[in-house]
C-alpha cells in the first residue's frame, strides 16, 4: 500500500514539474513580446504624435511623419492579399475537397508549396524585380511589390488553409451530403465557416510576414517616400523605412522607433479585427 | 472548466487537452456573437480602402501626362538625392523623381540597362566604366572608427592593412589594451569598401573580416556595441554621431584629422566624390536635374546630410 502511495506522490511531483516547465515556456514567450513592446514604447512614444501619422517624411525621414509610407504600406498589403488570398484558398479547397490526399497531383502541388515556403525573401525580391519590374514593365511600383509579396504569401496561406479544412470533421461532409446539400453549398455554409478561425490565423501569419518584409520590397516597390498617386507609383513600405532610418540615416533612431511602434500597433489592430471577424462568421453560420 | 482539485494534475491537463481538441473541432466554442461596433468598423475600413483606391486612380489619370525620372544606386547618396528630388519637384510641378537604392554597383548596372536615367555612384568611375558620364555633386570622406573607450588615437596605413588582413589580431600590438580586434568590413559592391581597398592597396579576398555590414549607420552601431571593433564609415555620419555623444572615435589618417573640414580642403587622404552617372550625354529632364543638383541651390541640403558641397565651375 505504501509502495502505491509512493508511486502516486512521485507521479504527482513529475506532473507538477512538467506543468511548471510548460508555464515557464509560456512566460518566456510572453516576456519576449512584452520586452520588445516595452523597448519600442520607451524609445518611440515621445516621438509619436498625430502630426507624425499625418505628415510626409522630410529630411530623409529625420523629421516629418510617415503618412505617405503608411498609405504605401497598406496599398502594398492590400494588393498582395487581394491577389494571394483567392488563389491560395481556392488551391487549398481543391487539395482538400476535390483531390484525394495521396494522389500524385496533390503531392506535387504540396511539395512545390513547401519548397516555395522555404525560399528566402531576397530571392523573391530578385525574382519580382526581374519578372514584374523589368519583364512585365511595371517598374518600381506598389503593384510590383504587392505581386511579389503575393508570391511569398501563397505557400503560407495555402498550407494553413489546407490544414484548417482538413481539421473539419469528416462527419460534417457526410452529414451535409445526407441532407442533400451540394458540395458547393456544404463548402460555403458549413466547411468554410467551420474552418474560418484557422483561415484567419493563416491570414494573420501572412499579413505579419507581408508587413515585416524588407528585402523583397527594396527591389520591387522601391524607396520613394512620396505619397503614392496610383498603384504604378513607387512607394516605400514601413519596414523598409524603419530599416533605412536605423541603418542608413544618421540620427534616424527616434523616428525609427516611433515607426516601429506604429507597425506593431497596426499589426495588433489587424490581428484583433480579423480574429473577431472569423469567430463572428463561425458563430453566425454554425452555432445558431 | 471545473475547479481543479489538489492531486488532480493529470486529469486537469487532460481536460485542458480535450478542451483544446474540441476547440479545433468547433463544438465547444464559447458563444459570443460579433459586436455590432466591429462590423461597423470593418465596413468603414473596407469603404475607406476602396475610397483611397478610387481617389488615387483619379489622381493618377489627371497626372498621366507628368514627366518621370528614375534614379538608382548608392545608399549613401540616396537620402541626399531624395531631398534634392523633393526640392526639384516643388520647383517643377508635374515632374516626378523616383529615387531607388541598392548600392553603387546597382546604379551603374541600372543605368547601363536603361532601367534608370541617372545612377547614384559614391566613388570615382573606374577605367572600365568609361562608357558612362559622371557629374560630381558632393564630396565625402571615409574615416576609420573605433570605440571611444579604445586608447588608440592613430594608426598607420601599414597597421590598418595588417589589422584587416589578419596579421595583427590583438590591440596591444597597435598600442591598445590586450584584447582581440573585431574587424568590421563592408559588403561587396559598397563603394566605401572599394575606396578603402584602393587606399590600402588590398584585394577584398585578402581581408579577414569578423563582421560584414551594409550601410554607414549600421557600421557605427556595430562599433558602438563592441569596444574592440574597428570599422570604416562615411566621415559625415561618424562626425554627427560622435558630436551627439555616441562612443565612437574617428582615427586620424597619415597625420590628418578625420573631419568634414579636412575633406573640404582636400587634404584628407580617404575621400571620394559622390556622383550622378548617366549613359552618354544627359538630355532633357535628366540634364535639368543634374544641373540643379550641382547648383548652389542645394548646398544647404548637402550640408544637412553631412557631405561637402563642391563647386560645379
Amino acid at each position: 500500500m505504501r509502495e502505491i502511495t509512493n508511486i502516486h506522490t512521485r507521479q504527482i511531483l513529475r506532473d507538477r514539474v512538467v506543468q511548471l516547465l510548460v508555464y515557464a515556456a509560456v512566460l518566456l514567450i510572453s516576456m519576449v513580446f512584452i520586452w520588445i513592446l516595452a523597448d519600442l514604447v520607451r524609445g518611440g512614444i515621445a516621438h509619436l504624435s498625430w502630426e507624425f501619422l499625418m505628415e510626409s517624411p522630410r529630411d530623409a525621414g529625420r523629421t516629418g511623419g510617415i503618412a505617405s509610407i503608411l498609405v504605401s504600406t497598406l496599398l502594398i498589403l492590400l494588393t498582395a492579399l487581394l491577389t494571394a488570398v483567392p488563389v491560395a484558398w481556392t488551391t487549398a479547397i481543391l487539395l482538400v475537397e476535390f483531390v484525394p490526399a495521396d494522389s500524385p497531383f496533390g503531392k506535387t502541388v504540396r511539395f512545390s508549396l513547401h519548397v516555395l515556403a522555404g525560399v528566402p525573401s531576397i530571392v523573391f525580391g530578385l525574382f519580382g524585380n526581374a519578372f514584374f519590374c523589368i519583364y512585365l514593365g511595371l517598374g518600381f511600383s506598389i503593384l510590383s511589390g504587392g505581386l511579389t509579396l503575393a508570391c511569398m504569401l501563397l505557400p503560407i496561406l495555402t498550407s494553413t488553409a489546407e490544414a484548417g479544412l482538413r481539421a473539419v470533421p469528416h462527419a460534417y461532409r457526410t452529414s451535409a451530403s445526407a441532407l442533400g446539400l451540394t458540395r458547393t453549398a456544404a463548402l460555403v455554409h458549413l466547411i468554410l465557416p467551420a474552418a474560418a478561425p484557422v483561415l484567419a490565423a493563416g491570414l494573420l501569419l501572412g499579413i505579419g510576414r507581408a508587413l515585416a518584409e524588407t528585402a523583397a520590397l527594396l527591389f520591387t516597390s522601391g524607396y520613394v517616400e512620396r505619397m503614392p498617386d496610383s498603384l504604378l507609383d513607387s512607394g516605400r513600405a514601413l519596414a523598409l523605412h524603419i530599416f533605412d532610418l536605423s541603418m542608413n540615416v544618421p540620427g534616424g533612431d527616434m523616428p525609427a522607433y516611433a515607426s516601429a511602434l506604429v507597425l506593431v500597433g497596426l499589426l495588433l489592430c489587424i490581428n484583433t479585427l480579423a480574429m473577431k471577424f472569423a469567430y463572428g462568421l463561425q458563430h453566425r453560420k454554425i452555432m445558431t | 472548466m471545473q475547479r481543479r482539485q489538489p492531486g488532480m494534475a493529470i486529469s486537469g491537463l487532460l481536460r485542458n487537452e480535450q478542451t483544446l481538441m474540441s476547440l479545433t473541432n468547433n463544438r465547444l466554442v464559447a458563444k459570443t456573437g460579433m459586436p455590432k461596433i466591429f462590423r461597423f468598423l470593418l465596413a468603414n475600413l473596407f469603404f475607406l480602402v476602396i475610397g483611397i483606391g478610387c481617389f488615387s486612380q483619379a489622381q493618377a489619370q489627371t497626372k498621366a501626362a507628368s514627366q518621370r525620372l528614375v534614379l538608382t544606386g548608392s545608399s549613401t547618396l540616396a537620402p541626399l538625392a531624395g531631398e534634392i528630388a523633393r526640392r526639384f519637384e516643388s520647383l517643377h510641378p508635374g515632374v516626378r523623381i523616383d529615387v531607388q537604392t541598392g548600392g553603387s554597383s546597382r546604379g551603374i548596372h541600372d543605368v547601363r540597362k536603361g532601367i534608370a536615367a541617372i545612377g547614384l555612384v559614391s566613388r570615382a568611375l573606374k577605367p572600365d566604366e568609361a562608357d558612362l558620364q559622371a557629374f560630381t555633386i558632393a564630396q565625402d570622406g571615409v574615416s576609420i572608427i573605433v570605440h571611444a573607450g579604445n586608447p588608440v588615437i592613430t594608426l598607420s596605413r601599414e597597421q590598418i592593412a595588417d589589422i584587416y588582413t589578419g596579421r595583427i589580431t590583438r590591440w596591444n600590438v597597435a598600442g591598445g589594451t590586450d584584447a582581440r580586434i573585431t574587424v568590421v568590413n563592408k559588403a561587396e559592391g559598397r563603394s566605401t569598401l572599394e575606396l578603402f581597398l584602393d587606399y590600402l592597396q588590398l584585394k577584398n579576398s585578402e581581408i579577414k573580416p569578423h563582421v560584414i555590414i551594409g550601410d554607414n549607420a549600421q557600421g557605427i552601431k556595430t562599433v558602438i556595441g563592441n569596444p574592440h571593433a574597428i570599422g570604416y564609415v562615411s566621415i559625415g555620419a561618424a562626425e554627427y554621431e560622435a558630436r551627439r555623444g555616441a562612443p565612437v572615435r574617428l582615427l586620424s589618417l597619415g597625420g590628418v584629422e578625420a573631419s568634414v573640414e579636412n575633406v573640404r580642403q582636400g587634404i584628407f587622404p580617404l575621400s571620394r566624390p559622390l556622383n550622378l552617372v548617366t549613359s552618354g550625354e544627359p538630355q532633357g529632364l535628366a540634364r535639368q536635374f543634374i544641373e540643379f543638383a550641382r547648383s548652389a541651390q542645394v548646398h544647404d541640403l548637402i550640408r544637412t546630410q553631412y557631405f561637402v558641397p563642391v563647386n560645379a565651375d
